[in-house]
């Protein structure tokens, strides 16, 4: 089973992600603390992380960079996550390997996984 | 405007000093003539007495030899003979105007003519008529004519020149001013502002523009601000309700739940729609809608957009209405995407109970024109230009449709931002959309 990091600080959106890829058969890692993503990269060592960009106190984008140009942990695709569907537009400056508009899609939310979990 | 105006005003006092001038010239030559025929009066009072029509004779000639301008001068007994007569050498035949009888001085076109009554001890004795010759009044009418015109022009050519001048200061600053308000109304870009130091209304002018910029671009900030949070806040609750409801569709089979489901998801996809839209204009309002721009060919584009499209709506069948017509545009795809997906709803939208939309795309003179045909209720021709209008609703209130009146504003904008153009035609029945798109050669 394919494992999943996802990233919100949105407690219902957190709940939806988590119930939504369970049903999908994707074992799931909800967290809504940005502060702990390191922490649970370790400890959860995803396959795909979901990231959101407005995050309370940090930019999801910045985030998104560490995690790509850090050597243990560059090599996990990353899906960026926002309700502002321009932030889609320049997801390659930070390496995130997509990005999904909020409200997102079921079907394109899936095959967006699909496609970088291969 | 302001210089002709001045000339004119120039001109009309050359012409008030010229005839003043004149008047002026006129009333000192009556006196001095009058003055010189006292002297003949009462130099030859003796001569008329004595019948001495030489001495008379020598009188006016040698009185006469100081002004050389008197053409005739003639001593006039009581009965109205000629006692004496002194012509100049080469002068014109004396003619006295009838009214000199009752006038001591006449001015006519080209003489002035001065009778004195010759007067010995209180007794009339005749009179002296002097015919003086105008040519001095005519050089020096046309002396003033001409430095009134020479003065006239000097003065156009110089305040043409000053004009000039302060046109260029003056107009320099205000022209700049200008182009940054055409520049400001073009960009929607408020974060201008012009540096002038001067004291004076152009100034004024300028810090007032600026201080106007400030506070729009306050206000154009906060209202960014405040659509970025609402639709954020907005948004964040609607992808909840709509990530359950296809959740729910996937799992509910038994009717009439999953006809709910459906219904409600619809109604989320309109809200995700209007909140986007929003958003869409208040970026272009405030030119922050930005073309992500790539190569791509409208063939792909326009089979997954009408595939995409048909997914979420099957009422209508959008037809390709012709094969690959293998055309690159560097575009922005999803703001293109938009556009079509726009056109196609409003084309179902408008055509209710029909079962036909059909797509066409051309290759013309390096561009790319396609076209969008409903057969529909159409459009009016005096609402052609106003459909593309923000918040624009079809007068035409025999069908009701539910919409803001965003999408063809929304339409119209990206597709200009493209360098393309957008438009309708009636047809038959319907209309007929078409957005143009440079073409890469």
């Amino acid at each position: 089973m394919k494992k999943i990091l996802v990233l919100d600080d949105d407690a219902d959106i957190l709940i939806l992600m988590r119930m939504t890829l369970q049903m999908h058969d994707f074992a799931v890692e909800a967290i809504s603390r940005w502060q702990d993503i390191d922490d649970s990269i370790s400890k959860f060592n995803p396959d795909l992380i979901i990231l959101d960009v407005s995050l309370n106190g940090a930019d999801g984008r910045d985030i998104c960079k560490k995690i790509k140009l850090s050597e243990k942990t560059g090599h996990i695709p990353v899906i960026l996550f926002s309700a502002n569907a321009e932030m889609g537009n320049n997801i390659k400056e930070v390496k995130a390997e997509a990005f999904i508009a909020k409200p997102y899609q079921l079907s394109n939310l899936l095959q967006t996984i699909r496609t970088h979990l291969n | 405007m302001q210089m002709f105006t001045s000339v004119i005003v120039l001109g009309i006092f050359f012409v008030i000093f010229i005839i003043n001038d004149i008047n002026s010239y006129k009333k000192r030559k009556v006196n001095s003539v009058i003055g010189l025929a006292k002297v003949i009066s009462t130099n030859s009072a003796s001569t008329i007495n004595f019948q001495d029509n030489e001495s008379a004779r020598n009188i006016l000639s040698e009185v006469l030899s100081i002004a050389p301008d008197i053409g005739h001068a003639v001593i006039f007994d009581t009965s109205g003979k000629v006692f004496a007569a002194y012509e100049k050498r080469g002068a014109d035949n004396l003619i006295i105007p009838a009214d000199l009888n009752k006038k001591k001085s006449l001015y006519t076109d080209k003489k002035l003519f001065v009778s004195n009554d010759i007067i010995y001890n209180n007794e009339p004795l005749g009179k002296v008529v002097l015919e003086v010759e105008l040519s001095e009044l005519n050089e020096i009418k046309d002396f003033e004519n001409k430095l009134a015109v020479t003065l006239l022009l000097v003065g156009l050519g110089f305040s043409f020149l000053l004009a000039i001048i302060i046109q260029t200061y003056i107009s320099k600053r205000l022209l700049r001013l200008v182009d940054v308000m055409k520049e400001v109304s073009e960009t929607g870009n408020y974060d201008r502002s012009i540096a002038d130091e001067g004291k004076d209304e152009i100034s004024t002018l300028t810090r007032v523009f600026n201080n106007l910029m400030q506070q729009v671009s306050e206000n154009q900030r906060r209202k960014d601000e405040f659509i970025g949070i609402a639709s954020h806040e907005l948004k964040t609750p609607l992808t909840s309700i709509k990530g359950y409801l296809e959740l729910m569709k996937q799992i509910e089979d038994r009717e009439p739940n999953k006809h709910f489901t459906q219904k409600a998801s619809e109604s989320v996809g309109k809200l995700e729609k209007l909140i986007n839209d929003l958003l869409d204009v208040s970026k272009i309002q405030s030119g922050q809608l930005e073309l992500n721009k790539q190569e791509f060919d409208i063939d792909g584009l326009l089979n997954e957009t009408i595939y995409s499209f048909q997914m979420i709506s099957n009422s209508h069948q959008i037809v390709l209405g012709n094969g690959s017509i293998h055309a690159n545009v560097m575009a922005d795809k999803q703001r293109i995407e938009q556009v079509l997906f726009n056109l196609f709803s409003n084309a179902v939208k408008y055509s209710p109970g029909e079962k036909k939309v059909i797509v066409a795309s051309t290759k013309t003179d390096g561009e790319l024109v396609i076209k969008i045909r409903d057969f529909g209720i159409g459009v009016l021709k005096e609402e052609q230009l106003n459909i593309f209008e923000r918040f624009y609703r079809s007068k035409d209130t025999s069908v009701h449709i539910s919409g803001f009146g965003l999408g063809l504003y929304i339409c119209m904008d990206i597709i200009k931002r493209h360098g393309g153009k957008i438009w309708v035609e009636t047809e038959k029945k319907g209309s007929s959309f078409y957005f143009s798109l440079p073409l890469i050669n």
